[in-house]
């Protein structure tokens, strides 16, 4: 027997065989930042995958989101610590979603952003089953900021916890809210602890209306902004909400997406505008986001939410 | 304004040249290189910073324009001479600082408040007159792009003078009593280095800090007055 026999039929070019497609080539803005292959994070960090994506379609809503470790995470040996989490409303076909940014100070900040993410949900699941009007979006925040208190609790083997002590822990940002489909539009409900950022995306024109003040105004001489992250809950609570026009799409990103974005008027705006026009495969979203650019090294989040009938169809 | 091409942290390192300095030319020298070699080794942070040495005495001279260490190749040259003259510094400060902000502006970037690590072995001997603009510089109101500045002293510096020149007490270090001077230079830059490393990281962060570690062989000093 020939050891070699099956590798070498299988390596081996064939004049009758298709085209092999290309391995997908890394997408540069401007000036690429350093290639190198990804370090592992720690090996408690397994459940820290370096890249989620998903996406699916309603009759009413389509939605897609992709979260990517950050080549400083990936250079360094730290897993990805942005999170992302979306669901359907079955009884309203409302889409709930919530974005989290696990503050790097924190030692389990990457845990903090997935539970921030998977209590927004569940309570907004539960709310929208006991209400028809306004989702009491103060009440979704707090019970995020509970959540990681009960992580602490457990972690201290029952004990209550200071605040310091949950925030070194699990500190983390938040955007939590939902898409109601609504005869006039789709109606967003949205709130904010942290930095991260939502935009209005015109898709007609490439143009994003941001809907929270962004974190540097562009004449802010200097940078100094920092973050109050959940588990405080500030208050009043940040919050908005939009109807969306079957032109629009509901964009809700990490700090990882909005500082390259900036006003959204350059060349990541370009980008992201032209492959957000529709409904994208969300591995090719996944591909998009982990885009070269010098010095942006942050992990990087993206969820989108586009209407897609009567007049958004895909 | 159009996007950014990233947000960096302007830092400036202010290095004693006056005539006590003379007997530690080669462990200032072995410093900067070490510093720049050190910022080079870790391409992701450099991204992030530009730098800037200026050797001081009777007057402030460039060594390094602000620049960016992934690919500047010459090393700064430190030349020994004259006196210590803090009013120099802050003049100087006074007016670069903020030029080159709106150049990195200009340029595309967003920028961090600046932070400048002045290393001195001695009283400054242009009396008070420093003082002026000093607080001028350190005021935000007067001069929006005040910098954070650290103080470190070594050999004749005084503790008060350090506390007096940093922006925060915690800030400000001086060479712990007996300290072979050499040393307290060498162990300056591997902090002053660990600093930066540490600060580029906290500054692209959702709670930007600057990180300033306290050099071995020196203490606060606040701890001394």
């Amino acid at each position: 027997m020939n050891p070699n026999n099956g590798l070498m039929s299988a390596g081996a070019p064939n004049a009758s065989d298709p085209p092999q497609p290309q391995p997908w080539q890394r997408i540069t803005v401007g000036t690429p930042g350093p290639e190198f292959e990804a370090l592992p994070p720690g090996q408690y960090d397994f459940d820290f995958p370096d890249t989620e994506c998903d996406g699916w379609s309603t009759p009413e809503l389509a939605m897609r989101f992709a979260s990517v470790r950050g080549a400083k995470h990936r250079y360094y040996r730290q897993p990805r610590q942005d999170a992302a989490r979306a669901a359907v409303h079955t009884a309203t076909g409302s889409v709930v979603f919530a974005v989290a940014d696990g503050v790097s100070s924190a030692s389990n900040s990457e845990q903090g952003a997935v539970a921030a993410c998977r209590a927004a949900l569940e309570r907004m699941l539960h709310l929208l089953d006991h209400a028809a009007g306004p989702v009491d979006l103060r009440d979704v925040a707090c019970h995020a900021a509970d959540r990681l208190r009960e992580l602490t609790r457990w972690r201290l083997g029952g004990r209550d916890p200071e605040f310091s002590e949950v925030a070194d822990l699990y500190a983390t940002t938040l955007v939590a809210g939902m898409v109601r489909p609504h005869p006039e539009g789709p109606l967003v409900e949205l709130c904010r602890i942290g930095d991260s950022g939502a935009w209005a995306l015109d898709r007609s024109r490439g143009q994003y209306l941001p809907l929270f003040p962004t974190k540097t105004g562009t004449d802010v001489l200097l940078v100094s902004s920092t973050v109050t992250p959940l588990p405080h809950v500030p208050d009043p609570l940040e919050q908005t909400s939009r109807r969306l026009s079957s032109n629009d799409a509901l964009m809700i990103g990490t700090d990882g997406f909005a500082d390259p974005l900036g006003d959204g008027d350059g060349q990541v705006g370009s980008l992201f505008a032209r492959h957000l026009a529709y409904p994208l495969p969300p591995l090719w979203l996944a591909h998009l986001l982990d885009f070269s650019r010098e010095t942006f090294d942050d992990d990087r989040t993206l969820l989108t939410v586009w209407p897609t009938a009567p007049g958004g169809q895909r | 304004m159009s996007e950014t091409r990233g947000v960096l942290l302007p830092a400036y390192v202010l290095a004693d040249e006056s005539g006590s300095m003379s007997p530690y030319l080669e462990e200032l020298s072995n410093g900067l290189v070490s510093l720049c070699e050190g910022l080079r080794a870790e391409p992701m942070v450099a991204a992030k910073l530009r730098l800037a040495v200026l050797g001081f005495s009777d007057d402030v001279q460039v060594r390094l324009a602000v620049a960016d260490m992934r690919t500047e190749s010459t090393l700064p040259q430190v030349r020994i001479r004259g006196l210590t003259s803090y009013k120099a510094v802050f003049e100087d400060l006074l007016h670069r600082i903020p030029a080159d902000v709106q150049w990195l502006r200009g340029e595309g970037y967003k920028v961090h408040r600046p932070v400048v690590f002045l290393l001195s072995d001695g009283q400054p001997t242009d009396g008070g007159s420093w003082r002026g603009p000093h607080a001028a510089l350190t005021d935000k109101a007067q001069t929006p792009t005040a910098p954070n500045i650290i103080a470190c002293g070594i050999g004749d510096a005084q503790a008060d003078t350090m506390l007096e020149v940093a922006t925060r007490p915690e800030f400000a270090f001086v060479a712990k009593a007996g300290t072979d001077l050499g040393e307290a230079i060498s162990e300056f830059f591997h902090s002053l280095t660990a600093s930066l490393v540490a600060s580029g990281h906290a500054l692209n962060s959702a709670n930007p800090h600057l990180v300033v570690n306290r050099p071995d062989q020196f203490t606060m000093a606040i701890d001394e007055v």
